[in-house]
């Protein structure tokens, strides 16, 4: 783990739908890098907005100094979603021509689709669009894949982290991962949560 | 966080916010902790009651912000160091006793800390307390971030046990509610002994009686303490000045908005031309650390959040200066370089910074902005809040619309502070049609209910919490039986202060730290009071819309209804279903005239899917919480729920 | 003729306080709901063509389609609808009750309808604690308990529907004109529903000037009456102008002129005092104390009426030519008022 940062302060916004595990996601991100000596701040939001609403994480992650706890408008370098349609949302707002999306293909339905008041785009034009708006991105089933294979959808965020890890977007280790999860889950979930960080690695070629 | 305590001096860790505050306060010998849930201070508490026993703290969730900051102040008389943590509309609960305690003085160190919520992310206000401190002519600090967060707690702490008067730390959500580096410091070993010391000469401060009186001679000694306080600040490690000597522009901020300036100059590349002064006292203003800076520029931007506190002081001062060092041109909310309404950001700096510097600056080439807001408008379908499934509010207010529309006289409903708060939106039938501070909606229907005589005759409900009840609602209430106005309160009764996160509140047998409390039954105290209560579980609606409509006959008085059911996200009942639920398809009416997509149009459960292609509803297995409410609503019984049985 | 929706509903009948409570859009659907003797939009429904706007007898009315369903012919217009006759009745010697507002003569025919099996079941109005309320009456003994005139608007439509959904076909009910309206309209089954193949069998009107707001009539006698119950109301032959309470205890007159406040304005846009969309049609017979008018409008009505006859449910007498101008007076006169009313409502 000696690669440095691509951009410093470097840019990532964890998106997603309230009750997705976005704080948890950001904060084991966050983690890892904290623990390498990096200066990390992450901008959440949270409260009434957890109903059912959009929640991002905004991550900076600098060599040296504290950054805003919100990025700027068109400056993200890195997207990580939860939820595709988010991702989009994200991309609207902070989205560039160089910035890279992670997207996790299981659609939360918004109320309003729910109602059949609102319409959800087809998967295959979310990809085309985020595809359009993005330098490089990468498409996986990470809530799929967890409900099948540990039965529980939260495990798609580790999927997404060890997903991430393999995009080499930014230095992650596997030892890091291990370490910070081990000190925030029960010890006999431990290597439930490697065998998804591992499969998310491998589902990234 | 784990580790509050076990944290070493030196360490380095990722801290939230209020997770930086509750360290502070641990290292500055804090022995007392009290406030009431509101998002986004809970967690500051909330950290603290965790390690209370191991910490040997008293940790508590009061009734409401005002006897919180009274059991606070309790210890700081008995020479305790103490914090009252609130979010800002607390500060308004408890002025009152805080305007009383600003002349009184205190002993122990005092910190009140309201968490302030520009932008009202999770409030219905963005009310801003800065005023406050002002008002009560009490000191007001900032952080400027996360280490600050907490290395201020413990300085002020400190200050005010100098200074014997009660200091207010303000923080906001983007601090609270964020994560940054912070490197820990000691935690002392502290071994104090509460003490009220009374029997001296009565305006000794610190053997005599403690109180606002006599005024003038109090009044005056509060204001030789904000002397103290003002020089003290002079040499604050929490004022910096980051910039060339003689910058074009003088950035003058605090807070959050020091991150957010810090951030627009760095995208700009305006570093060798802009100047940020950045404030961690913020009232009384350090007067010569800014006559030094403002000598040094003509230009200044102030940028703070909602409404212009600082720069309202700042040209209140330059005024008084401007013998000294000349004229200056301020810019800020007054001339509306920056917004005095919602939360700050860095683009929102970078556009009055950029203007004044002459720079062109685009933060998305037009055409990519255009673009992705097209797709982004047409992909990303608009997320309204929602009750969760299975949240009883969801039937209780089906009930309360049911009885409100068939009683036909254009009854409405007062409401307050609460995730009941949305039944103003669809998804509690837009219900709610006045909404306020906490248990107000008891306070304005006891006053709809006395306008009968002026020829008002409509129906009038109130909404409150059990949490609320406790805040704020009793002496409403009070009001309403006394004077005989006619109204129904409906006690929205899920067994915790939900919104917030489950903290404890004196209708439950367990306190802040999970030890045991004297649980007060609130059905008992509403017959105490002369009311007519009635008691049902919302998940029954025939029971509750009968009782309802029985309530409202009564004409006179104050009536009663209690609905209990626990929240669904609440951790004793979370992921336990009690029906699994089914549709069946062949009866569905779905949007055919008879139904009309009552379930998914209108009852909107995310549990339940309105399905297209095949025009039927469908239930969610994976959102669906099993409460089995909606085979209740089912115009046409296809909905069935079979009881799920646990060992 | 468009048939339209909950929206153009409300626009044109309720929120313009037009709906007089007959329950024609209730128990179709989740959304309109009676409570009370009013009826209340609980939920928005954004639908059409909706059943509420096709049943509703305050909706525009297509003349044409509903004499064709009940009479087999185009509309005629006449003041007191069609008819094939009009008779004098009252209950026969098969009647044992006496409890009758005048003859006898509805619940001498619903009792002979469902004692031959005419119909499966009746929907006729009971008494609810102080309220009137549709009852569905399966057995002839029955009948006798929702005798007497209750002056108060009645939701018969909510029961007949709902009897219908619970599956129920060939219903006999009794309703003023604007209910009848609203049964004819289901038989025409505007909308193709299957649940209304065969749900009405026969229908009988009431005679009908006008009817009193529920909520307001049903305080007033709380109020006068001290919770005593009440035993008749009747309102006599002009030119006595008041209004007849009967309790236990006493019998009460009030002007007619204080009572007529409390009727809705719904009532006041109604040309039809004969319920001239039923297949037969009673009411009181002024002048001849004990006996009902019964005008016979449709071939089923006239069948009704001869077996009840024939089998002594059912005594009949001459109506003379002199009554039955005097009955067309009077429905002339109200359909004139009704007429003058909508006039002065477009301005």
């Amino acid at each position: 783990m000696n690669k440095s940062l691509q951009f410093d302060p470097y840019n990532l916004i964890i998106t997603g739908v309230g009750g997705q595990g976005n704080v948890m996601a950001s904060r084991v991100l966050g983690n890892m890098f904290s623990m390498n000596g990096y200066t990390v701040t992450i901008g959440e939001t949270f409260g009434a907005s957890q109903r059912g609403g959009s929640v991002m994480s905004h991550l900076r992650i600098s060599s040296d100094a504290c950054y805003s706890p919100q990025i700027a408008k068109g400056q993200a370098h890195l997207i990580v979603a939860l939820e595709p349609t988010e991702a989009l949302r994200v991309l609207a707002n902070y989205g560039n021509q160089d910035v890279k999306v992670l997207c996790n293909n299981r659609p939360i339905y918004a109320v309003g689709v729910i109602s059949g008041e609102l319409n959800y785009p087809e998967q295959a034009r979310i990809h085309e669009w985020i595809g359009e708006l993005s330098s490089q991105c990468w498409f996986l089933d990470a809530t799929d894949e967890a409900l099948k294979q540990m039965r529980h959808p939260i495990y798609g965020n580790i999927i997404l982290l060890g997903a991430l890890a393999a995009t080499e977007t930014i230095p992650i280790a596997r030892e890091d991962f291990k370490s910070i999860i081990a000190d925030s889950v029960p010890a006999d979930k431990l290597d439930i949560n490697m065998k998804a960080y591992d499969m998310g690695m491998d589902m990234i070629s | 966080m784990s580790g509050l305590i076990s944290g070493k001096k030196g360490s380095r860790r990722l801290l939230m916010g209020n997770e930086a505050i509750a360290r502070g306060a641990l290292e500055a010998g804090v022995k007392v902790a009290a406030g009431y849930p509101g998002t986004p201070s809970s967690e500051i508490v909330e950290n603290l009651a965790k390690v209370a026993e191991a910490g040997n703290l008293y940790v508590e969730w009061s009734t409401n912000e005002k006897i919180a900051m009274e059991v606070a102040a309790a210890a700081s008389f008995a020479r305790l160091r103490s914090i009252c943590v609130v979010k800002q509309n607390g500060i308004n609960v408890a002025s009152d006793f805080l305007l009383h305690l600003a002349g009184s003085g205190t002993r122990g160190g005092m910190l009140v800390i309201p968490c302030d919520d520009p932008g009202a992310l999770s409030s219905i206000n963005e009310g801003d307390t800065r005023h406050f401190a002002r008002l009560l002519e009490i000191p007001l600090v900032e952080p400027g971030d996360f280490q600050e967060a907490k290395d201020m707690t413990k300085w002020a702490l400190e200050l005010s046990e100098e200074l014997q008067c009660v200091i207010m730390m303000r923080s906001v959500t983007r601090l609270s509610h964020a994560s940054g580096n912070v490197t820990l410091g000691d935690l002392p070993v502290t071994d104090v002994k509460a003490e009220f010391r009374h029997e001296g000469f009565p305006l000794d401060p610190n053997e005599g009686i403690i109180t606002s009186a006599p005024v003038a001679f109090r009044h005056s000694q509060q204001q030789e303490k904000l002397k103290k306080a003002t020089a003290a600040f002079e040499s604050s490690p929490f004022n910096t000045y980051t910039g060339p000597e003689k910058p074009e522009v003088l950035i003058v901020t605090s807070s959050a908005c020091n991150l957010y300036s810090r951030e627009a100059i760095n995208i700009l590349k305006a570093e060798e031309r802009v100047g940020i002064l950045k404030l961690g006292t913020t009232w009384p203003l350090p007067e010569k650390l800014i006559e030094n800076r403002l000598q040094k520029c003509d230009s200044i931007l102030v940028v703070e959040e909602v409404i212009p506190f600082m720069e309202e002081n700042l040209k209140i001062l330059a005024q008084e200066l401007e013998p000294k060092i000349g004229r200056k041109i301020f810019y800020g909310k007054r001339d509306g370089s920056i917004p005095s309404v919602d939360e700050m950001n860095p683009d929102l700096v970078i556009a009055p910074l950029a203007k004044l510097l002459g720079i062109e600056y685009q933060a998305m080439s037009e055409e990519y902005a255009t673009n992705a807001m097209q797709k982004s408008f047409f992909a990303a379908p608009v997320r309204d809040l929602t009750f969760c499934p299975g949240c009883p509010h969801r039937a209780s207010f089906w009930s309360i619309n049911n009885v409100l529309k068939l009683d036909n006289n254009r009854g409405f409903v007062c409401g307050d502070i609460g995730c009941y708060t949305m039944a103003t939106l669809p998804t509690g039938f837009s219900t709610l049609k006045t909404l306020h501070s906490m248990g107000s909606g008891t306070g304005v229907a006891s006053g709809f209910g006395k306008l009968t005589q002026f020829g008002m005759n409509q129906s009038v409900v109130t909404v409150c919490g059990d949490s609320t009840f406790f805040h704020s609602v009793i002496p409403a209430l009070v009001n309403a039986v006394h004077h005989k106005s006619d109204i129904t309160l409906v006690v929205l009764d899920n067994s915790g202060t939900a919104m917030t996160g489950f903290q404890s509140h004196p209708g439950l047998e367990v306190d802040a730290s999970g030890g045991d409390a004297v649980k007060l039954d609130i059905e008992s105290i509403c017959i105490s009071m002369g009311a007519v209560v009635k008691k049902c579980n919302p998940f029954d609606f025939e029971k509750t819309q009968q009782l309802l409509f029985e309530l409202l006959e009564i004409k006179e008085g104050v009536k009663v209804l209690i609905l209990e059911q626990i929240c669904a996200l609440s951790p004793e009942k979370k992921a336990k279903k009690n029906f699994e639920m089914s549709v069946d398809e062949s009866r569905c009416k779905g949007e055919s005239c008879g139904c009309n997509r009552l379930c998914t149009r209108i009852f909107r459960c995310p549990g339940l899917v309105w399905h297209e292609e095949s025009g039927i509803s469908r239930i969610d297995e994976a959102i669906c919480a099993g409460c089995g409410v909606c085979s209740a609503i089912c115009p046409v019984g296809a909905i069935s729920r079979k009881e799920v049985a646990y060992e | 003729m468009e048939i339209l929706g909950t929206k153009e509903l409300m626009e044109q009948v309720r929120d313009k306080g037009l709906c007089v409570s007959c329950g024609a859009c209730v128990e179709i659907c989740p959304y309109h709901k009676s409570y009370k003797g009013k009826i209340a939009l609980v939920f928005d429904c954004d639908m059409t063509p909706c059943q509420c706007y096709a049943y509703c007898p305050q909706t525009e009315t297509d003349r044409d389609l509903l004499s064709r369903t009940m009479f087999g012919t185009m509309d005629k217009g006449e003041a007191l609808g069609q008819y094939r006759s009009i008779i004098a009745a009252k209950a026969g010697s098969k009647i044992k009750s006496n409890r009758f507002q005048n003859g006898g003569t509805v619940s001498a025919l619903f009792t002979h309808a469902l004692d031959s099996g005419l119909i499966d079941a009746a929907v006729l109005t009971g008494q609810n604690d102080d309220l009137p309320e549709p009852m569905l009456i399966e057995n002839a003994c029955d009948v006798a308990s929702c005798a007497t005139t209750k002056y108060m608007a009645t939701p018969t439509l909510a029961a007949v529907h709902k009897a219908i959904r619970d599956g129920r076909k060939n219903l006999g009910v009794a309703g003023t004109a604007c209910q009848v309206k609203a049964l004819a309209t289901i038989k025409a089954n505007p909308l193709g529903k299957a649940e209304q193949e065969n749900s009405i069998g026969l229908s009988l009107g009431l005679f009908c000037t006008w009817s009193l707001d529920t909520r307001k009539f049903s305080a007033f006698l709380a109020g006068e009456t001290g919770g005593e119950k009440i035993v008749s109301m009747d309102v006599p032959p002009p030119p006595a102008e008041t209004f007849k309470i009967k309790t236990e205890n006493e019998e009460r007159e009030f002007p007619l002129k204080e009572i007529r406040k409390m009727i809705p304005r719904g009532c006041a846009c109604c040309p039809d005092m004969t319920a001239e969309w039923a297949d037969v049609s009673v009411g009181a017979y002024e002048g001849k104390p004990g006996w009902n008018t019964l005008i016979i409008r449709s071939e089923k009505g006239e069948q009704w009426v001869e077996e009840a006859i024939a089998d002594d449910y059912l005594v009949r007498d001459e109506f003379p030519r002199s009554r039955l101008e005097h009955l067309t007076l009077g429905a002339d006169n109200k359909r004139k008022k009704a007429e003058e009313f909508l006039t002065k409502e477009k301005k």
